[in-house]
């Protein structure tokens, strides 16, 4: 009884005043460190950021000018590949209206979406978002797209079918004006030219090899490639990684691009294999 | 001496065996040479220099930074990108009888910038920067095929180069020097 009268008697208050005391210590404590931890931080960024201005300055005397700001690494394939097709299904309703229900567009001047690739679909609404690529129409859809959901999106355009179907409103086979160009167009989608440093179109676009972020053609309207075409040589589009397709487009002549647009656009261009 | 024959053509045999697996895997390994000599490449510590995927991003490859570009010192710098099937930029243009030191790296796999007519050549390497200082004696126009197997279109990958004489290099604009309209 008598020791745990003292036991316990003594103990309250000490108990108390230590508990208070601890909590004020341990509180300006804690205050202290985060406020120091915070101020090294920013420090650090601070330090970082201006190690980083400069660099980049001293580097490129030119304005820098970026391309793109999708970089094809592992971690932006593996977002592009977790892509759900069903939530892409839900998603295209908005985008039906211009592309159709089954991804074939009614109007020629604007873009079939189905069979496309997934890393071309995500890097040109990626670009949109970041303005690079710039349409009046496009920026401020696809501004309304996470990443995740043009991924998404990606995946549902990359399985729809590239079948013809007769109950479709689709502008897409559209004859060629001058069938006699076609010769133009096979030599330079088989073997581009050699002379002028003009890759052949399959090597890049398929079906022969895929360069990553080029799509495939075989099934595209025909005014809409000639527009890109046009807008590459000029200049007007540049969201192409290192000069690649500007300095293609920039070589061929006026008939050329109508040739090759028309030829693919006609629905004649070498077809989609399996990726 | 049957049994001795017959245990020494066994061996024989086993040899051959061996030897033929080799030279298979060998002649394999021939063929598909170019898979493995990049990660051998960058197993034995090479590949430290600029990201391939993200040249266009940071650092002296950036777009507004390619082609000749006049040191601090008065030297000539030509910097390049070699990628699947063109050259960036396509179209250089460089002084006659200058030093001209080439910098030149891949975005995707191992080309070789050559230049017609001459013995020069440079392998582009992705994740790495190669450099060589060249001069040019004749001015003209002077093709600049790539000459490492690269893919589908590696007979269409193909530059230009642009020898102009000394006082008419000068006057032209860094954006001049890096196209021949």
């Amino acid at each position: 009884m008598w020791s745990r009268e003292i036991s316990l008697h003594p103990c309250f208050p000490a108990k108390g005043e230590l508990v208070s005391n601890l909590t004020h210590a341990a509180r300006l404590r804690i205050g202290t460190r985060w406020v120091a931890t915070l101020m090294i931080l920013c420090e650090i960024t601070v330090l970082l950021a201006g190690r980083d201005s400069c660099t980049q300055s001293v580097n490129s005397a030119p304005p820098l000018r970026v391309p793109s700001n999708v970089t094809w690494t592992k971690e932006t394939l593996r977002i592009i590949s977790n892509g759900d097709a069903f939530r892409g299904l839900l998603l295209a309703r908005r985008c039906n209206h211009c592309h159709g229900e089954e991804g074939f567009s009614s109007i020629s001047t604007f873009p079939n979406l189905a069979g496309l690739d997934r890393l071309s679909f995500w890097k040109q609404m990626q670009d949109f978002r970041s303005g690079k690529r710039t349409s009046q129409v496009m920026q401020p859809i696809a501004e309304g797209f996470s990443a995740r959901e043009s991924a998404d999106l990606a995946a549902y355009y990359a399985m729809l079918p590239t079948t013809s179907d007769p109950q479709d409103n689709r502008a897409f086979p559209q004859s060629m004006h001058e069938p006699a160009r076609a010769s133009i167009a096979i030599r330079l989608i088989v073997f581009g030219d050699g002379q002028r440093g003009i890759p052949p179109c399959q090597s890049c676009h398929g079906p022969v090899s895929y360069v990553k972020g080029a799509p495939p053609l075989s099934t595209q309207n025909r005014d809409y490639l000639e527009q890109q075409v046009e807008h590459f040589s000029n200049g007007y589009r540049a969201n192409d990684i290192n000069v690649r397709m500007r300095s293609i487009a920039r070589q061929l002549t006026g008939e050329e691009k109508t040739a090759v647009s028309e030829y693919y656009g006609a629905g004649l261009g070498p077809g989609v294999s399996s990726r | 001496m049957s049994l001795s024959t017959a245990t020494r053509s066994a061996g024989m045999k086993k040899i051959g065996i061996a030897a033929a697996v080799t030279l298979l895997a060998l002649v394999l390994l021939s063929i598909r040479y170019y898979t493995v000599d990049l990660p051998i490449y960058h197993f034995l510590g090479g590949g430290e220099g600029p990201d391939p995927p993200a040249l266009h991003l940071r650092g002296e490859f950036v777009e507004s930074n390619l082609g000749a570009a006049e040191g601090p010192s008065g030297s000539l710098t030509v910097r390049m990108i070699a990628q699947q099937f063109v050259f960036a930029p396509q179209c250089i243009v460089v002084p006659a009888n200058v030093p001209v030191t080439f910098r030149i790296t891949s975005a995707d796999v191992v080309h070789m910038l050559s230049f017609v007519g001459t013995d020069y050549g440079l392998k582009a390497v992705p994740g790495e920067v190669t450099e060589a200082t060249f001069t040019f004696a004749t001015t003209g126009t002077f093709k600049m095929p790539c000459h490492e197997f690269c893919g589908a279109g590696h007979d269409a990958m193909r530059g230009q180069l642009n020898v102009v004489p000394r006082d008419q290099f000068a006057p032209l604009l860094p954006s001049e020097r890096r196209t021949c309209e």
